[in-house]
C-alpha cells in the first residue's frame, strides 16, 4: 500500500468533488442567512430585559455552545420528525438537506446572537442620546446609528462563525446528504483510496477557506474605513 | 409515537460511564497542544528561516480545515508512514497493531496545537513591549522576562480564549464516533441501536456535554478571577 499512493487520483476526483461544493456552500447560505434573523431576533429580549423569554434564549444558547454540532445534527434529525409527528405531519420522507440547514441555523442563531448583543452594548449609550437630540426616532437611530457601529465591532467574530460553520457542513453527510464530503465516502467505496480522497477534500476545504478569509477580510476594512489607521492596523 | 423519559435516565446512566475517556481525550490533546503552541508561536514571533514558513502553513492549514478531516488523514495517513518507515529501518513494528485511539489523539493533538499556537502568540503580543523592556532594564534575560513577566500575563489574558478551545475539542472528541471509538457519542450511538430510541440516546448525551461543557466554563471563570485579581482596582 505504501507505494502505490497515488497522486493522480487526487487530481482525479478534485473536480468530482467541486461538483457537490455548491451544496456546501447552499447548507453555508441559508444557515447563515436565517441564523442571522434568528440570532437578531433572540438577541433582542435579551437586550430588552424580557425576563422569562431572556432565560428560556439563555438555557438555549447555552445549550448550542455546551454540546457538540454532531449530537445537534442528530437531535435534530431524529427529533423533528417526532416532534412534528405530535401533530400529525409526517416528515420521514423530508431530505436530509432541511435538517441539516434546521441544525446549522439554530447553531449559527446562537452564536450570531451573542455576537449581536455584545457588539450593541459596546456602542456608546450617548450616540442614542445624540441621535434624539438631533430629533431621530428610536428605529431610526438603530438603524441608522447604532447598527452600522456594532456591525463593525461585530464584524470580526460574525466572519469567524462563518469560517467555523463552513467547516461544520463537513459533517451533514453524517445524516445522508450528498455534499462533497458525501460524494467523497462514495469515491472511497468505489477506489478503496481512502488518503487520497480525505486529502482532495482537504484541498477544497483550505482553498475555499482561504477564499471565504480573504473575502471577510477586505470587508472588514471596508467597515473600518472611517477608523483612525493606527486602531485598525492589522 | 412519544418520548420515553425513563429511557433517557437509563441512557444517560450508560453513556456516562465511557465521560473518563472523553475527558483523557480532550485533555491529553488540549495539553500537548499547549506545549506545540508555545513551541510554533515562539518561532513564528522570531520568524525563524525556514521553520516559521513552514509552522505558517501547519497553523494555516490546521485551522482551515474540518477538524474530521485532520481524523481522517492521520487515520488513513499514518500507518503508510509507520510501514514505509519499518520497512527502511527493519523494525519490528505494524501500522495494524496500533490502536485506533492513538491516531484520534495525534489528530486532535496537532489540531489543537494549531490552535493553542494562535491564542499563545496573540497572548505574547498583547502583552505591552515596554513590560520587557522593564525586565531588561532590572537586568533580566529574555528567558527570565519570559518567564515571570510576559507568559504569565499571555496565560491570564488567554484563560477565556482557552477555554474555548478546550470545550470546542471536548465537542470535537465526538468525532472519534466515525472511526467507532466507545466515547460517549459512538456508545450514545449504541444504546441507540440496541433500543431502537435514537432521539432518548441522543437528549442523554447532549445532556452530559452540556453539563461539562457548563463546568468547565465555572471553573475556568474562577480561575480567570484568581490569576486577573493583580489587576484590581485598575482599568
Amino acid at each position: 500500500m505504501a507505494n502505490d499512493f497515488d497522486f493522480v487520483l487526487i487530481a482525479k476526483v478534485l473536480p468530482i468533488l467541486l461538483q457537490y461544493l455548491p451544496v456546501t456552500l447552499e447548507i453555508l447560505v441559508f444557515s447563515i442567512l436565517f441564523g442571522m434573523l434568528l440570532g437578531i431576533g433572540i438577541a433582542i429580549p435579551k437586550l430588552l430585559h424580557i425576563n422569562i423569554l431572556r432565560q428560556i434564549i439563555t438555557i438555549y444558547i447555552s445549550f448550542i455552545r455546551g454540546t457538540p454540532i454532531l449530537v445537534q445534527l442528530f437531535l435534530v434529525f431524529y427529533g423533528i420528525p417526532i416532534l412534528l409527528k405530535i401533530v400529525h405531519i409526517d416528515v420521514t420522507r423530508m431530505d436530509a438537506m432541511y435538517f441539516v440547514i434546521i441544525t446549522y441555523t439554530l447553531s449559527n442563531a446562537a452564536a450570531f446572537a451573542e455576537i449581536f448583543r455584545a457588539s450593541i452594548l459596546t456602542v456608546d449609550r450617548g450616540q442614542i442620546e445624540a441621535a434624539y437630540s438631533v430629533g431621530l426616532n428610536g428605529t431610526q437611530a438603530f438603524v441608522r446609528i447604532i447598527f452600522p457601529q456594532a456591525l463593525r465591532v461585530a464584524f470580526p467574530n460574525i466572519a469567524n462563525t462563518m469560517i467555523s460553520s463552513l467547516k461544520d457542513t463537513s459533517l451533514a453527510f453524517s445524516i445522508g446528504v450528498m455534499d462533497m464530503v458525501g460524494r467523497g465516502e462514495t469515491l472511497i467505496a468505489s477506489t478503496t483510496r481512502a488518503l487520497e480522497i480525505y486529502l482532495a477534500l482537504s484541498i477544497v476545504y483550505y482553498v475555499i477557506v482561504m477564499l471565504l478569509e480573504k473575502v471577510l477580510k477586505s470587508n472588514e476594512r471596508y467597515l473600518n474605513r472611517y477608523m483612525p489607521k493606527e486602531a485598525v492596523s492589522s | 409515537m412519544t418520548i420515553d423519559t425513563a429511557f433517557i435516565f437509563e441512557a444517560f446512566k450508560e453513556i456516562s460511564k465511557v465521560l473518563p475517556l472523553t475527558l483523557f481525550m480532550t485533555v491529553t490533546p488540549v495539553l500537548l497542544g499547549i506545549i506545540i503552541g508555545v513551541i510554533v508561536a515562539f518561532v513564528r514571533i522570531q520568524q525563524t528561516k525556514f521553520f516559521a514558513p513552514l509552522l505558517n502553513f501547519y497553523v494555516s492549514f490546521f485551522r482551515g480545515t474540518p477538524i474530521i478531516m485532520h481524523i481522517m488523514l492521520v487515520y488513513f495517513g499514518v500507518p503508510i508512514i509507520v510501514d514505509v518507515l519499518a520497512k527502511a529501518f527493519e523494525l519490528n513494528i505494524q501500522s495494524s497493531s496500533i490502536p485506533i485511539l492513538f491516531f484520534v489523539l495525534l489528530a486532535l493533538t496537532l489540531s489543537a496545537g494549531a490552535y493553542a499556537s494562535e491564542i499563545i502568540r496573540s497572548g505574547i503580543l498583547s502583552v505591552p513591549k515596554g513590560q520587557l523592556e522593564a525586565a531588561y532594564a532590572v537586568g533580566l534575560t529574555f528567558s527570565q522576562a519570559m518567564r515571570r513577566y510576559i507568559l504569565p500575563q499571555a496565560f491570564s489574558k488567554s484563560i477565556p480564549n482557552f477555554t474555548n478551545v478546550f470545550i470546542g475539542f471536548l465537542h470535537a472528541t465526538s468525532l472519534a464516533f466515525f472511526l467507532s471509538v466507545k466515547e460517549l457519542t459512538g456508545v450514545a450511538n449504541i444504546v441507540a441501536s440496541i433500543n431502537l430510541k435514537f432521539l432518548e440516546a441522543f437528549i442523554a448525551v447532549g445532556l452530559i456535554y452540556w453539563g461539562v461543557s457548563a463546568m468547565v466554563e465555572w471553573l475556568a471563570h474562577r480561575l480567570e478571577k484568581r490569576v486577573t485579581a493583580y489587576n484590581k482596582g485598575g482599568i
